[in-house]
């Protein structure tokens, strides 16, 4: 028998026996250690550690199920694989499900049995979330959006002096005093949301998206109460943090009575508001919500803007934020939006549903402990846009864009990284 | 935790390579993580942009805005970020001794 368990690893078990359900004992009991997982995980590929296998990382939490919740991991645990949840144990985890997994979803893809092994990883993090072992930098992420209500603790002021800042600009750049970045305005049809790091650091893309707001004639407002677009209690694995956060866009969205919720180009964001968030409310929203990838290919499709190709004529490539693509399904719009936008789009291989992640998923980008395996597993990306022969790399993600930025100085890569409403805006004509 | 060594000098760095210990911080250093990131000699803008965020950050123990970066130098918002290739976090902060920023950056 192995050690007495502490209170602190009773609390990671007993979290464990909160969570598990028949979706999650069908994760931890299916896999047939058949090993094509391991050739789909960058972190293997680029790494060659077998403790990176995807298959491991799923036997790493299911041998402590089978440890404390089958009969002959109970008695015989060497007979069975089973492993006490010990320091050794939850050390590995932190090290292997929270710095070395991006829970891009690509396993999922190539797993020949169909394991939802992200589910399984996310499942662990919840277990480590509750011990308190979330790696700090990620947790900090995590307390300035609950502590200040966005992840960068921008105080209001200045964000609100930011966005007249931009209004001013917006409007000497188009010559037209309507041109507007309306904040906290009642009624209108769309409320529209941003990822902290564009007013602080990168507010090209809210200049972008605004000219885009403005060609169409659209009615849409920015909330200084929440815009933040991220949620990062998802990752830390805080179902609880989570639903406060979705809680905040519903109250906002719903105070100013509008018809729809844009997300900002963001995959995690997108995912977290848009596909896990009514799960940790456990209430329907009473609004549409959509990406800002589906509003501009509906804005071209039905043409509120006008957009001429042949302002984007240098060599380009796209790529693919995980969740979008793998858990959204969004994989045709932003080719859409391209194909009208640009003349030179070149895909990178392999793409869509089989894209490699930026390496930045999953909070790495966050996690300064995990830096070097983060920028090392982005290699695989850097030489798939190397390939490509591009001068421009698109991704509908600012946490994307700033890994690809690191890529592109990491390996000298030489490409210019914008978001898809800079392309977008580049090519509108009145 | 970390050690970086530039030029045979060893300093002590988060794992983005943010100096960990403001103290060690002097434009020397500026000028070696410039280098060092490919960001290459420091001009005059560099360094109003680095004065300007070392001098916000004192005063309010936050990185500045990027729009008071540009109103306070002078500096167009688009020429900062060919400045500082690695932007005005990873980049400009970074050279500017501060710890590193929360969020997507």
């Amino acid at each position: 028998m192995g050690k007495k368990l502490t209170e602190k690893q009773k609390t990671g078990l007993g979290k464990l026996d909160n969570m598990l359900d028949a979706r999650l004992e069908t994760a931890l009991n299916s896999c047939v250690h058949c090993g094509l997982c391991g050739t789909s995980c960058q972190y293997f590929l680029a790494l060659g550690d077998a403790r990176f296998i995807p298959a491991h990382k799923v036997d790493l939490v299911a041998s402590i199920y089978r440890r404390y919740h089958t009969t002959v991991g109970k008695i015989a645990p060497k007979l069975t694989g089973a492993r006490d949840f010990n320091d050794e144990t939850i050390d590995e985890m932190v090290d292997t499900l929270f710095g070395a997994c991006t829970m891009c979803g690509r396993c999922i893809a190539h797993c020949s049995i169909g394991v939802d092994i992200p589910h399984v990883v996310l499942a662990c993090r919840k277990m480590l979330s509750e011990m308190d072992m979330v790696p700090k930098s990620l947790m900090s992420t995590v307390n300035a959006a609950l502590e200040t209500g966005n992840n960068m603790a921008i105080p209001t002021e200045e964000f609100v002096d930011t966005l007249s800042w931009l209004e001013e600009d917006l409007q000497m750049d188009l010559d037209d005093d309507n041109a507007k970045i309306p904040v906290n305005e009642p009624g209108k049809k769309i409320l529209y949301t941003l990822n902290p790091r564009e007013p602080k650091f990168f507010p090209l893309s809210i200049s972008a998206m605004a000219k885009v707001f403005h060609k169409a004639g659209e009615s849409w407002t920015l909330s200084t109460e929440m815009y933040d677009v991220t949620n990062y209690a998802y990752y830390s694995g805080n179902d609880e943090h989570a639903a406060i956060i979705t809680q905040r866009l519903v109250d906002v969205a719903v105070k100013l009575g509008v018809d729809t919720v844009v997300l900002a180009e963001c995959g995690h964001g997108s995912r977290s508001h848009r596909w896990e968030g009514p799960n940790w409310i456990k209430e329907e929203y009473p609004f549409r919500i959509i990406t800002t990838v589906e509003l501009l290919a509906e804005y071209i499709r039905d043409g509120k803007i006008k957009v001429d190709p042949e302002k984007n004529t240098m060599p380009l490539t796209l790529h693919d934020p995980c969740n979008l693509v793998r858990t959204g399904g969004i994989v045709d719009e932003q080719r859409y939006v391209l194909s009208k936008t640009t003349t030179n789009f070149r895909e990178m291989n392999p793409y869509g549903r089989e894209s490699f992640c930026c390496g930045g998923g999953g909070g790495n980008l966050a996690m300064s402990e995990y830096n070097e395996r983060r920028l090392a597993i982005g290699k695989l990306k850097a030489d798939q846009i190397k390939a490509t022969e591009t001068e421009v790399v698109v991704t509908p993600c600012h946490n994307c864009v700033d890994q690809l930025m690191g890529l592109n100085q990491e390996f000298k890569i030489g490409v210019e990284i914008r978001t898809l409403g800079e392309i977008v805006a580049d090519a509108i004509v009145d | 935790m970390a050690i970086k060594e530039i030029n045979g000098k060893q300093y002590e760095v988060d794992g983005d390579g943010f100096l960990q210990n403001p103290a060690d911080w002097n434009e020397e250093v500026a000028q070696l993580f410039a280098e060092d990131d490919g960001t290459g000699e420091l001009t005059e803008k560099h360094w109003a942009i680095v004065n300007c965020i070392r001098n916000h950050w004192k005063e309010t123990d936050m990185a500045p805005p990027v729009r008071k970066i540009c109103q306070e130098t002078n500096v167009r918002l688009r020429e900062i970020y060919t400045l500082f290739p690695m932007g005005p976090a990873r980049g400009a902060c970074k050279i500017a001794g501060l710890p590193k920023p929360d969020g997507c950056v």
